[in-house]
């Protein structure tokens, strides 16, 4: 592998953008987190340098392995360290000792847990990891946590994550688990690409909130989705979040619901006052996005991360399934921030030119039921008219796809009219294949194509209704 | 500096006001409230029943009552002297019985205001989120109803108007069963108020207007509580921290 060459890393660049990386604490033996991670860096083939540190091998993987840190012969910006928790406080050491003798190790990424989530003891050892780093100026992620990646580079501190699509999210996480979970849920139809991603453990040093500020600047990042537990400066967040959904889209899941309030108040105000219910007020203020469940935050950032930004909430319902499309209807009326958008006679009258005379147009508004007497291209061909309409920012497309068409020239037709829309102009379009596993191939190829799928129109209608809130939010703050 | 209200509590080491500092400190930034007289006798009390209405409220003060209700403190609508000199005697009896030992300061007398919607304004000093208001359904309800909106503080009138609108209460005020459409934009502008009364007041945790009424023409606080902190500095130790909330939501700019 060769050495990349280069001016150092400034700031958080140094944990995206590392010229070298030492794995301290990597095994010669497949296993060991640390082995994993030298893989995953060999797979996506990361261009800068990786350096395997271990005192018990001279080689691992095909690559040298260097006593300490301070053996390695290149550049070595960041540091993901593996080793168990007492003996980090000896690598941060080694690390400040390096960075005072060669300017580098500027970021260091500690993996291993054993900190301050076990108790006093282990919150003691995390104290004296992070004075140490912050004195020598090194910054640190974690600990406790899966650190950082960025599938554009292939950069990754991850002994989970190893290739992935790459694309416009950037995740945030207080959980390792949240965020690997939804990258392999989203991998084998990749239904989501992803940029930057930095699972935060303890927080000992580098916080969420300055990794969102980061993100903000980021050319890549078109939408941040972030796990949110707790900070302890809710407010320094909040602010920072509502700095950045001006420029691009926020989207937190905060699960505590339930969370008593736990305020012992005197006044009605500070007895309703749950962590929780603020959150909800203040997230609403700053223009964030918070999804409701799993599903919902799954569905909201791959939205933004690739459809374009809907203009208002009117909405077409395109559908080639009778009761599906009534469902999803029925979502679409009950949801206030949409409405179901009036066509144009032109708009009607075009409609009609291209379905079958089975088909309703338009009853009720906005519901164009094309019926099981359509062709492939019938699809297309529909939706291209309802994107043409000014009435229309949105169109949801329901499909099984039917069994009786070629499901791949169903997906080509739809992503033809999708395709051809103007750029500056284009509206966003989610599609439903209510044939699950069935329609498999025919999802694939859409999300491929650039469009979000779904397999359940209520999932569809949420998503859209949370991207229109955004919309309008972003409209407020453009003011 | 803080308001004199508060600066007087904490060097009684109180951390409730009363009801009537209340409406001192929500006078000094300028959130309505009706009129008040406090009367430490029957003769007083009608005095100043006279002066402020045909029909009049009186509430029981004391600074060991946080919740006059509970003590029988409150009674509405009282009309011509002998009802006045009644409810007087009535609101002292009902103190002694139902809370022995609390201390007697005399009548708060107000007018009734006439209807409207129940409204609370709210405002709480949080831990990680900093001064927050607060507004939704009001009156005795509140906590079973949970119809309520937050925001951090301060708050311009427009988002005061959004935290509004997130509240079912918004549809009340609108106007419905032929009731006329409330004043929301004065309702709006008492959330402004609170906002900028929690931002201002270090020492003020917690901050109900409850029930705010809120009418075709205008909206009156016509009961406050303010609670401060347990940790207020006496007079002098300074309050530092006032400047650090500001509406800064970084610069309007889009890529």
């Amino acid at each position: 592998m060769v050495e990349a060459c280069g001016a150092a890393p400034q700031g958080l660049d140094a944990f995206f953008a590392p010229r070298g990386i030492a794995v301290v604490g990597a095994s010669a033996e497949p296993g060991g987190p640390g082995h994993q991670i030298v893989a995953q860096l060999q797979q996506t083939h990361y261009a800068g340098g990786v350096y395997p540190v271990n005192p018990r091998a001279t080689e691992v993987r095909g690559l040298p392995c260097y006593p300490t840190v301070l053996q390695v012969p290149g550049s070595v910006d960041l540091a993901v360290v593996v080793v168990p928790a007492p003996a980090c406080l000896v690598v941060a050491a080694q690390l400040a000792s390096r960075r005072q003798q060669r300017g580098d190790a500027a970021a260091a990424v500690v993996v291993s847990g054993g900190f301050a989530e076990t108790g006093p003891a282990g919150r003691d050892l995390q104290d004296q990891l992070a004075r140490t780093l912050r004195a020598a100026g090194i910054r640190l992620v974690g600990p406790n946590c899966l650190g950082v990646a960025d599938a554009h580079t292939g950069l990754t501190t991850s002994f989970d994550l190893g290739p992935y699509p790459a694309g416009g999210a950037s995740l945030l996480s207080q959980s390792g688990a949240f965020v690997m979970s939804f990258l392999q849920w989203a991998r084998p139809l990749e239904m989501v690409g992803l940029c930057k991603l930095a699972s935060v453990g303890n927080m000992a040093d580098v916080s969420l909130t300055e990794l969102l500020a980061y993100l903000a600047e980021d050319r890549c990042t078109r939408v941040v989705g972030i796990y949110l537990e707790g900070v302890q400066d809710a407010r320094g967040f909040v602010q920072t979040a509502a700095r950045v959904a001006r420029r691009k889209p926020v989207v937190v899941l905060k699960p505590g619901r339930t969370e008593a309030g736990g305020r012992a108040a005197q006044s009605h105000t500070g007895t309703v006052a749950s962590p929780d219910a603020i959150y909800d007020g203040a997230f609403r203020q700053a223009g964030v996005v918070r999804a409701r469940t799993v599903s919902e935050f799954y569905g909201v950032v791959r939205a933004f991360e690739r459809l374009p930004l809907p203009r208002g909430g009117r909405v077409a319902v395109l559908s080639a399934v009778g009761g599906p499309g009534t469902v999803c209807v029925d979502e679409v009326a009950s949801e206030p921030r949409l409405q179901l958008a009036r066509f144009s006679p032109r708009t009607s009258q075009q409609l009609r030119a291209v379905l079958s005379e089975l088909a309703t147009v338009g009853q009720p508004d906005g519901y164009v039921d094309m019926t099981g007497a359509l062709v492939a291209r019938t699809h297309g061909d529909a939706l291209r008219v309802l994107l043409e309409d000014d009435g229309v920012d949105a169109v949801i497309l329901l499909t099984p796809p039917p069994a009786f068409l070629d499901e791949q020239e169903v997906a080509q037709s739809v992503l033809e009219a999708y395709r051809e829309q103007p750029p500056d102009r284009a509206k966003p379009v989610l599609v439903v294949l209510t044939f699950g596993d069935a329609a498999m191939a025919a999802r694939k190829t859409l999300e491929k194509g650039g469009l979000c799928t779904f397999e359940f129109p209520e999932e569809a209608v949420r998503v859209l209704a949370r991207m229109v809130e955004y919309a309008q939010a972003r409209h407020r703050f453009q003011r | 500096m803080s308001h004199p209200a508060v600066e007087r509590a904490a060097r009684e080491r109180r951390q409730v006001l009363r009801e009537w500092e209340g409406y001192e400190l929500c006078a000094a930034y300028g959130i309505p409230h009706p009129p008040w007289a406090l009367a430490h006798n029957e003769e007083e009390a009608v005095a100043a029943a006279c002066g402020l209405g045909e029909a009049v409220v009186l509430k029981v003060s004391s600074p060991d009552v946080v919740h006059k209700s509970d003590v029988g403190g409150v009674l509405v609508g009282l009309r011509g002297e002998r009802a006045v000199r009644e409810g007087f005697r009535r609101l002292r009896a009902e103190l002694e019985r139902r809370a022995p030992g609390a201390r007697w300061e005399g009548v708060l007398v107000q007018p009734v205001v006439a209807g409207g919607v129940e409204v609370v304004v709210g405002g709480l000093r949080d831990p990680q989120f900093g001064p927050v208001v607060m507004v939704g359904s009001g009156g005795v309800l509140v906590e079973v109803l949970q119809d309520v909106a937050f925001r951090l503080a301060p708050v311009d009138r427009e988002e005061a108007l959004r935290q509004i609108q997130d509240t079912a209460c918004y549809r009340l005020l609108q106007g419905v069963r032929g009731q006329p459409p409330a004043d929301v934009e004065a309702l709006a502008e008492v959330v402004v108020r609170a906002g900028e009364l929690l931002v201002a007041e270090p020492y003020v945790k917690e901050l109900d207007l409850n029930p705010v009424i809120a009418g075709p023409q205008g909206c009156w606080a016509v009961d406050v509580r303010v609670i401060l902190d347990r940790d207020v500095p006496s007079v002098g130790e300074g309050t530092g921290q006032t400047s650090s909330y500001t509406q800064d939501w970084g610069p309007a700019t889009a890529e």
